[in-house]
C-alpha cells in the first residue's frame, strides 16, 4: 500500500519537477556565489594566489628588497606579483587581469631614509572579490614594519642612504652592519623565548578553539554547502509534506478515504516520500557539490548516516507543521519561515561561532540543524572524532517524537471530519 | 442496497441533514435534487464515511456502515463533485492507481482501466496527462476512477457540473448502462432535467430536509397530476384569496408580480378549469396549460425557484 502511494507521489514529482529543482539548485548556486565572493577558488581550500602588479618607479635597492619580499617562497604561495610599468599595469587592471597595482613612487627610498613622509600607491580592482582588500591589509603590515624600522634606525638612515647611493666606504658599512646586529641581539632577549604562547587543541564537545587543521580537500565551498544544504533540505521536506494539503485541496485524499478507511498509511507514505526526496536532494547537493566545487568528503559513511537521520527529522518537522496548520498557504509560508529560522539559528547560513552570543550559546546547540551541519563541518574540517553518532541518535529521537505527534494530530483532525 | 434511517448532521448552528430517510435498491437511480447548500454533499459524505452522522443509521447491503466501514467501502464507488484525480498523471495511470487502491492486482487494474477508457471513448488520450484534458474528459476520468472495482453501489455527487451537453450525454449514458447492470445509484444534482430524465426515484432536499420523495409521477401527482395553469397578468396588487370560490377550485403554487401558477383542485376537467380561469374577476392576459415540473413542486414546497 505504502509502496503504491510512494510510487504515485514520486511519479508526480518527476512529472512536475520545477519546485524540487528550485530547491536543489538554489543552495548550489548560493554556495558558488558566496564561495566565489570570498575567493574560494583554489582546490586546497586556502585562499587563491593574489595576482597583482608592482610598478617600481623608484629603481633603488630598497624597492628591489620589497620586490624580493613579495617574491619570497612563503609569500609566493599566496602572492603572485608581476613587475610592469605603470601604463601596462593599469591596462591589465582594467582588463580584470589583476587584483591591484602597487606603485612604488619615484624618490621613495631617498624620502624614506631622510625621514620624510612617503606613501605607496595602491590601485584596487573591486571586481576581484576580497583579494584587493587582503592586499591592502598586507600593505598596511609592510607600512607598519617600515615605520617601526624608521623609528628604531633613523640615526643610521643617513649612512644607509650614503651606502645605497654609493658614497659610503667599507669601514662605515661594516660599522653599520655591526650596530644593526647589536640592536637585533638586544631585541632578541625581548622576543625569544616568548613569554606567552598558546596550545592548539580541539574541545571534545565539538567546538574548535585555537588554530584548527583543515582536513585535506575540504574547502570553503564545502563549509558553506553543508549549512545551506541543511537549510534547503528542510524546504524540500516541507514541499513534500505540504503535498498532503494539496491532496486535501484536490479532494484526492477524500477519494482515498472513500476507498480505504485507514488514513494513516497515506500520511506515512507522505512522510516516506518527503524522506526519499530529501535523500535524493542531499545526494545531488552534497555529492554534486563535491564534484562541482572539487572537494572530497573525508567521512562518507558518517555523512550518509547523519544525512539519513536528518532526512527523517526534516520530514517529521514538516509533518508536524502540516498537521498543526490546517490552511495550505499558511502552512507553506510557515514551513519556509521555520526552515529559515531554525536553519539560521543552527548556524546553517552563518558559521555558528559568528552568531550573536545568546544564539550561539543558548539556542544553536539545541537546534537539529546545528547537530547536522556542525557535526559534518567538524568531521570534515579537522575534527575526526566529532560525535557524529550521538548527533544521529539525537536527530533520530527528535524525528520519532515529531512523527508520532504529527500522526496523533492527523488522526484527531481526520476524526473531526477534516475530509468531509 | 442502501438505506438511510433518520440521518442527522449539524455543523454549528446549521442543520445540514435533518432526519433523512430513504432507500436505494439495486438497478435503481435515486436522485437527490436540491439547490446549492441543500445538504446533498453532506448526505453523500456521510454515506461514504467521510463524515460521521450525529444520529441515524446507514445500512449498506443490509449491514450498518460503521460496524465495518472497510467492508462497506469495498461495495461502493464514489464520484466526488470535484475532479479528484492526479492531474500530473495520465488517465491510464490514474485509473491503474485507484484500481490498485481498490484492491485490484496490477494486471486486473490495467485491463479494467483500458476497458473503461474504451467505454468512455478516451483510449486515444490514455497516455496524456489529465491536466491536458477538457472538462468533459476530466469528468469522465473522475467517473471511471470509481468504477474500476465494479461497485454494487455508486454514489455520484453532481457528476456533470460544468461540462458541455455532449460530454454530459456521454456520462448519463454510462450511468444508465450501470443501472441496467444492476448497480444501485445515488445521484445528486441541482439540474431538474437530469433528475427528470434519469432518476427512478427522486428526493427533494432543502435546508437539510427531505421535503418530498417518490417517483416523478408520484411527485407530479402531489401538484395535481398533469393539470397546472400559468396565468399572465399584472398580479402586483391582486388578492386571489378574495376572488369568490377561487381557493375551493384551485391551489396556488406561486404568485409573482406578472405570473400566477395554480393547480386544479381535485379531478376536474381541464377545459372546465380553463373556462373558470378566463372568467376570473381580473384581467388575465394569457393562460397556459402545462404538466407540472419538479421546479413547480419545489416552488410549492419552498416558495423558491430551484433554478435561482
Amino acid at each position: 500500500m505504502i509502496g503504491l502511494l510512494l510510487a504515485k507521489d514520486l511519479r508526480r514529482a518527476y512529472r512536475n519537477p520545477l519546485p524540487w529543482l528550485i530547491n536543489l539548485l538554489v543552495p548550489l548556486a548560493m554556495t558558488a556565489l558566496i564561495g566565489l565572493t570570498f575567493g574560494g577558488r583554489s582546490n586546497d581550500g586556502a585562499i587563491g594566489r593574489i595576482r597583482f602588479a608592482v610598478v617600481d618607479e623608484d629603481k633603488t635597492p630598497l624597492a628591489d628588497m620589497l620586490r624580493a619580499v613579495a617574491d619570497h617562497r612563503q609569500a609566493s604561495r599566496y602572492l603572485e606579483p608581476i613587475f610592469l610599468d605603470r601604463q601596462a599595469a593599469l591596462k591589465a587592471l582594467m582588463e580584470d587581469k589583476l587584483s591591484a597595482v602597487l606603485i612604488i613612487p619615484e624618490h621613495f627610498t631617498r624620502n624614506y631614509l631622510t625621514c620624510q613622509q612617503v606613501s605607496f600607491e595602491l590601485i584596487k580592482n573591486p571586481a576581484q572579490s576580497v583579494y584587493p582588500a587582503v592586499l591592502e591589509e598586507l600593505l598596511a603590515v609592510v607600512a607598519t614594519g617600515m615605520n617601526a624600522l624608521a623609528r628604531n634606525f633613523r640615526h643610521e638612515f643617513p649612512e644607509v642612504l650614503a651606502v645605497l647611493e654609493g658614497h659610503g666606504d667599507y669601514q662605515r658599512i661594516a660599522d653599520l652592519i655591526r650596530r644593526a646586529g647589536d640592536r637585533l641581539k638586544t631585541i632578541r632577549h625581548y622576543v625569544d623565548p616568548p613569554l606567552i604562547g598558546y596550545n592548539r587543541q580541539v574541545r571534545a564537545d565539538g567546538h574548535r578553539t585555537g588554530a584548527s587543521r583543515q582536513g585535506p580537500g575540504f574547502n570553503m565551498f564545502g563549509f558553506l554547502l553543508v549549512g545551506l544544504t541543511g537549510m534547503f533540505l528542510l524546504f524540500i521536506a516541507g514541499n513534500g509534506m505540504i503535498d498532503l494539503h494539496r491532496e486535501l485541496r484536490y479532494r484526492t485524499l477524500a477519494r482515498y478515504h472513500t476507498i480505504r478507511h485507514r488514513l494513516l498509511p497515506m500520511v506515512a507514505a507522505k512522510v516516506i516520500f518527503a524522506v526519499v526526496l530529501v535523500l535524493v536532494a542531499s545526494a545531488i547537493m552534497l555529492g554534486g557539490g563535491s564534484v562541482i566545487f572539487r572537494f572530497d568528503w573525508q567521512h562518507p559513511v558518517a555523512l550518509v548516516i547523519l544525512t539519513l537521520a536528518y532526512a527523517f527529522f526534516a520530514a517529521g518537522l514538516m509533518a508536524m507543521l502540516t498537521a498543526v496548520v490546517t490552511e495550505e498557504r499558511l502552512a507553506n509560508a510557515l514551513a519556509n519561515m521555520v526552515g529559515i529560522a531554525i536553519g539560521m539559528a543552527g548556524g546553517c547560513a552563518f558559521p555558528p561561532q559568528n552568531l550573536p552570543s545568546f544564539l550561539r550559546d543558548h539556542v544553536a546547540p539545541y537546534m537539529p540543524t546545528h547537530w547536522f551541519s556542525d557535526t559534518i563541518r567538524g568531521l570534515e574540517w579537522g575534527q575526526p572524532d566529532a560525535p557524529w553518532f550521538l548527533a544521529c541518535l539525537k536527530l533520530a529521537g527528535v524525528s520519532i517524537l515529531l512523527i508520532a505527534a504529527a500522526s496523533w494530530l492527523f488522526r484527531r483532525r481526520f476524526r473531526r471530519g477534516a475530509l468531509g | 442496497m442502501l438505506e438511510l434511517k433518520g440521518l442527522c448532521k449539524r455543523f454549528g448552528r446549521i442543520q445540514a441533514a435533518d432526519s433523512i430517510s430513504f432507500q436505494v435498491c439495486p438497478g435503481q437511480i435515486y436522485g437527490l435534487l436540491g439547490p446549492n447548500g441543500a445538504g446533498k454533499t453532506t448526505i453523500i459524505s456521510m454515506v461514504c464515511g467521510l463524515l460521521r452522522p450525529d444520529s441515524g443509521q446507514i445500512l449498506i447491503d443490509g449491514s450498518d456502515f460503521w460496524s465495518d466501514p472497510q467492508r462497506a467501502k469495498r461495495i461502493m464507488g464514489v464520484v466526488p463533485q470535484e475532479v479528484a484525480v492526479y492531474e500530473e498523471l495520465t488517465g491510464l495511470e490514474n485509473l491503474e492507481f485507484w484500481g490498485r487502491l481498490a484492491g485490484l492486482t496490477a494486471r486486473q487494474a490495467r485491463s479494467r482501466a483500458i476497458e473503461l477508457l474504451d467505454t468512455l471513448a478516451l483510449m486515444d488520450r490514455a497516455r496524456d496527462a489529465v491536466k491536458t484534458y477538457s472538462g468533459g474528459m476530466k469528468r469522465a476520468i473522475n467517473l471511471a476512477c470509481a468504477l474500476l472495482h465494479r461497485p454494487r453501489l455508486l454514489l455520484l455527487d453532481e457528476p456533470t457540473v460544468g461540462i458541455d451537453p455532449q460530454a454530459r450525454l456521454k456520462i448519463l449514458d454510462a450511468i444508465r448502462s450501470l443501472r441496467s447492470s444492476g448497480t444501485a445509484i445515488l445521484y445528486t444534482t441541482h439540474y431538474l432535467e437530469e433528475a427528470e430524465i434519469l432518476c427512478d426515484r427522486i428526493g427533494i432536499l432543502d435546508h437539510g430536509r427531505l421535503l418530498a420523495e417518490g417517483t416523478l409521477k408520484q411527485l407530479q401527482d402531489r401538484l395535481g397530476g398533469d393539470r397546472l395553469f400559468v396565468l399572465e397578468a399584472d398580479f402586483k396588487d391582486a388578492r386571489p384569496d378574495s376572488w369568490p370560490g377561487f381557493l375551493q377550485r384551485f391551489r396556488i403554487i406561486q404568485q409573482a408580480d406578472h405570473q400566477l401558477i395554480v393547480a386544479a383542485a381535485g379531478d376536474r376537467d381541464p377545459a372546465e378549469c380553463l373556462k373558470d380561469l378566463l372568467g376570473l374577476p381580473f384581467p388575465v392576459q394569457n393562460v397556459t396549460f402545462k404538466r407540472p415540473s419538479l421546479n413547480d413542486l419545489f416552488l410549492q414546497l419552498t416558495g423558491r425557484d430551484l433554478r435561482q
